[in-house]
């Protein structure tokens, strides 16, 4: 065909700035909205993004894409292993679903915001596409576990999650909207595209991606794979925005902004990734612990991706190495204790062989959270199922909203870090969250977590049933009870006997 | 744990739609009830007074515009994502086969003087405008109040986009045709100067700028869009055809499909609104501070088009009688 390249045409489409006369500059690109540093538009013109595509090409690109993921042959033999799928991996897809997909359509929105407010008529293209792409993604994430609902209630949280109050679900909607959908379009590219997509969506996509093909969940492992070959290309948005905005004297504000954002979603993927992949897959299918995944796929990666921008890691790298060895511990301890709050089943997991493996992988497990699942153990052995569900409130940090919790041990103690404004004494889980808030206090300073609502009287009745409906739990769904119905303590017992 | 669960029945589908007495599509599947930022009275979980709340409160929230229940519009054409590739691949693949032919017979060379002058002051141009289409349809994408309703508008976006990487793909054919027209490089300074263009460029930058999700959906959807389909596409499309240039003809008659299915989805809207009392006035009140910007932009473009005496009386009669047809 005697057809143009895209490379020859393609830097025609992308200049379409133009002087507005009819209305002034400030109010067609308010700075509120699109760029608060005032780069100049000349500057902005220069944005370069890595990766090409014309609408040709992705209409046809997509089309393509989506007709393996939704192919019809997979459907069967996805119905063939959702009869035998284990309740660990079930609790996998039910976190995923549920976390994810609402999420990624409300990203269509921010991407919306590039392509009205985005200074660059590059970025605005590509935002285009990336808007697109979001659309795409929410809607796979639901017609999949949508297929799975009449089996069992707890995928409608695909659909309602973030339609409710959970308190796993305000921790979400109080990050995505502080990072995302409460940004202008330069700060949320570095937040979204850069932090989020280019730094930590490999965690969310390829992380579990693996372990879902050896649970032989194909449909699962091909779905996310195809949604990150498509975050790979649009976020690519982040690397000229940040370019532009060293060059034109901004940099301490970038490695602000992406401080801020790196903290936010690695706090919400330790537990979302975190858990599933040391916890809830089953030892013989997982391919490589958290931890491992982190330094090989993230750490390395974001800090060459950072330092070629001229940038730092974070100040705070050292919490987040610390944080890597702990989280999602403290957080599968918690979750598991507090399982009727949650939508999927969490399994407890840690029988003798688990343990071994935490150990070998996370040295000095058993000696701390080992301790904390002693207790557990005892008591489902003694069969006191009761006495694990804990009585007492925790306290949520005002950043994440996740409960603080610290590692457990000989010299164990919850402490949280704080901060006072204008009277109000507010409580984090990290030096990392604490310095989030002393950023910008306004921002943050009405939000009240689960907690605050409990005693603020907005909870009726403010007691634990009154709790789990404002959660959603008995609404949407029932709760979550264990994954394994205890199973894993089995191999205590005939250690025991013998 | 005590809970209600003995209550919660098993699903066929998504709780929110078991009420229905019929199965639901895919388009009711993945496309309803999505955002979440219009569950509670404050859109974003931040202090109320940030930036952010206050423009959705005031832009979104407070729009004059009012239904009870937005989330229960539906797209006509029920469009998912993985649909409108479909669609839209077969209709690049019919387009590409278009411009290859047109291409492959030198079509470029065959052009009047007169004709290129009117290619360089009418047409190629036109990719600022519709950019502006594209940035003012995804304004709507985050404003709107109901998933329905924004993915019609995501859509119509991406339409935008389409039609500028085309224009633009004949920019740079001219250009290599006609060297000394300086094609691709001229268009800035006609939309900004050309008088022809200015009622377009005065519509658009005022479209963009009226921030109520819902004045900003009649500028753009009732007003603007139907003037460029009238005039741009359809107008100077009918110019082509007088003048010889059936690939221009065809290329405008392919973007009028696009038009069309926008054009369902606004007629849908208006519809779903009118049903509330109080909508009518408000929507005919901004129709009608609207208009004459719409009517002046049509006037100064067509009056613009060779051999084109009625473009311009036309293109008006034609944007009133589609607005009458959707009962405004
Ligand atoms: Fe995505
Ligand atoms: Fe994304
Ligand atoms: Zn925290």
């Amino acid at each position: 065909m005697a057809l143009l390249e895209r490379n020859e045409w393609y830097d025609i489409a992308r200049d379409t700035n133009w002087t507005p006369t009819y209305v002034s500059q400030e109010n067609l690109f308010p700075p509120t909205m699109s760029d608060p540093y005032q780069i100049p538009i000349d500057e902005w013109e220069t944005f370069d993004e890595p990766y090409k595509v014309s609408f040709r090409e992705y209409v046809r690109t997509q089309r393509e894409k989506d007709g393996s993921a939704y192919s019809v042959k997979a459907a069967l033999s996805r119905s063939r292993f959702y009869d035998q799928a284990c309740e660990g991996w079930a609790s996998v897809l039910k976190l995923h679903y549920g976390t994810v997909a609402l999420t990624e359509y409300q990203a269509c929105q921010f991407q919306a915001r590039m392509v009205r407010f985005g200074p660059s008529p590059s970025m605005r293209n590509m935002a285009t596409f990336g808007m697109l792409d979001e659309m795409r993604h929410a809607q796979l994430q639901l017609f999949f576990p949508h297929e799975l609902v009449h089996r069992d209630r707890q995928y409608d949280w695909a659909h309602e999650a973030a339609h409710t109050n959970n308190w796993a679900v305000i921790g979400g909607r109080h990050a995505m909207d502080d990072i995302m959908m409460c940004r202008d379009a330069v700060t949320g590219s570095l937040m979204v595209s850069f932090a989020f997509e280019t730094g930590l969506t490999n965690l969310q996509m390829i992380g579990l991606s693996t372990d879902a093909a050896n649970m032989g969940d194909f449909t699962f492992s091909n779905l996310i794979t195809s949604i990150q070959s498509d975050e790979a290309r649009h976020a690519q948005l982040g690397t000229p925005t940040i370019e532009i905005m060293v060059r034109n004297g901004y940099k301490e504000d970038a490695q602000k902004i992406l401080d801020i954002a790196f903290w936010r979603v690695w706090r919400l993927f330790s537990v979302s990734v975190g858990i599933p992949m040391d916890y809830y897959i089953p030892l013989e299918q997982r391919h490589m612990s958290f931890k491992e995944f982190m330094h090989e796929w993230v750490n390395r990666q974001y800090v060459r991706q950072v330092e070629d921008l001229g940038l730092a890691k974070p100040w705070y790298w050292q919490h987040f190495l610390d944080d890597i060895e702990n989280h999602h511990h403290c957080q599968q301890g918690g979750i598991w204790s507090w399982r009727p709050t949650v939508w999927w089943n969490p399994p407890g997991a840690v029988g003798p062989k688990e343990r071994q493996w935490l150990e070998k992988k996370y040295p000095g497990w058993n000696d701390s959270y080992g301790t904390y699942w002693d207790v557990i153990t005892e008591n489902l052995l003694a069969d006191r199922e009761e006495k694990t569900h804990p009585e007492c409130v925790p306290i949520i940090c005002n950043m994440c909203q996740i409960p603080i919790s610290n590692r457990p041990g000989k010299a164990w103690k919850a402490r949280p870090y704080q901060f006072e404004h204008e009277g109000r004494r507010y409580n984090f889980c990290t030096e990392p969250c604490r310095w989030i808030f002393t950023t910008d206090p306004n921002r943050y300073k009405d939000h009240e977590t689960i907690v605050d609502r409990m005693y603020s009287g907005e909870i009726q009745p403010p007691d634990l049933d009154g709790v789990l409906k404002y959660m959603g739990i008995g609404v949407v769904s029932e709760g979550g009870r264990d994954g394994y119905n205890y199973q894993w303590i089995e191999g205590f017992r005939s250690a025991a006997a013998e | 744990m005590a809970n209600d669960s003995n209550e919660l029945k098993p699903l066929k589908t998504w709780s929110h739609l078991a009420g229905q007495r019929r199965r639901p599509s895919e388009y009711e599947i993945v496309s309803t009830n999505l955002l979440w930022s219009t569950d509670g009275d404050m859109p974003w979980a931040l202090s109320p007074n940030i930036d952010m709340n206050k423009w959705y409160l005031k832009y979104r929230n407070q729009s004059p515009l009012k239904h009870e229940d937005w989330d229960a519009f539906r797209d006509p054409d029920e469009l998912v994502y993985r649909t409108y590739n479909i669609k839209q691949d077969g209709q690049e693949t019919y387009v590409d086969g278009l411009l290859d032919e047109h291409n492959r017979n030198e079509h470029d060379t065959g052009y009047g003087k007169d004709w290129l002058e009117c290619l360089a002051k009418s047409y190629t141009p036109a990719r600022y405008l519709i950019h502006t289409m594209q940035m003012g349809s995804a304004y709507l994408v985050q404003m709107v109040p109901a998933s329905t309703i924004e993915n019609c508008a995501m859509l119509q976006a991406a339409d935008q986009l389409r039609w500028i990487s085309r224009i633009s793909y004949r920019t740079k054919e001219l250009q290599k045709s006609f060297a000394n027209l300086d094609f691709g490089g001229q268009e800035r300074n006609r939309w900004e100067k050309d008088p022809s263009w200015q009622g377009f460029r005065k519509l658009m930058e005022r479209t963009l700028v009226t921030y109520d999700w819902a004045e900003h959906f009649v500028a753009l959807n009732l007003i603007a869009k139907p003037a460029i389909d009238e005039a741009f596409i359809r107008q100077l499309g009918k110019a082509s055809r007088r003048n010889g240039d059936m690939l221009l003809a065809l290329l405008n008659d392919a973007q009028m499909l696009d038009s069309e299915r926008s054009r369902r989805w606004t007629k849908a809207l208006v519809e779903f609104a009118l049903n509330i009392e109080g909508n009518r006035t408000i929507l005919e009140e901004w129709i009608k501070k609207w208009e004459p910007l719409g009517d002046s932009a049509i006037e100064l473009y067509c009056d613009g088009l060779p051999d084109s005496p009625e473009a311009s009386s036309e293109a008006k009669i034609a944007v009133k009688e589609w607005r009458q047809s959707i009962g405004l």
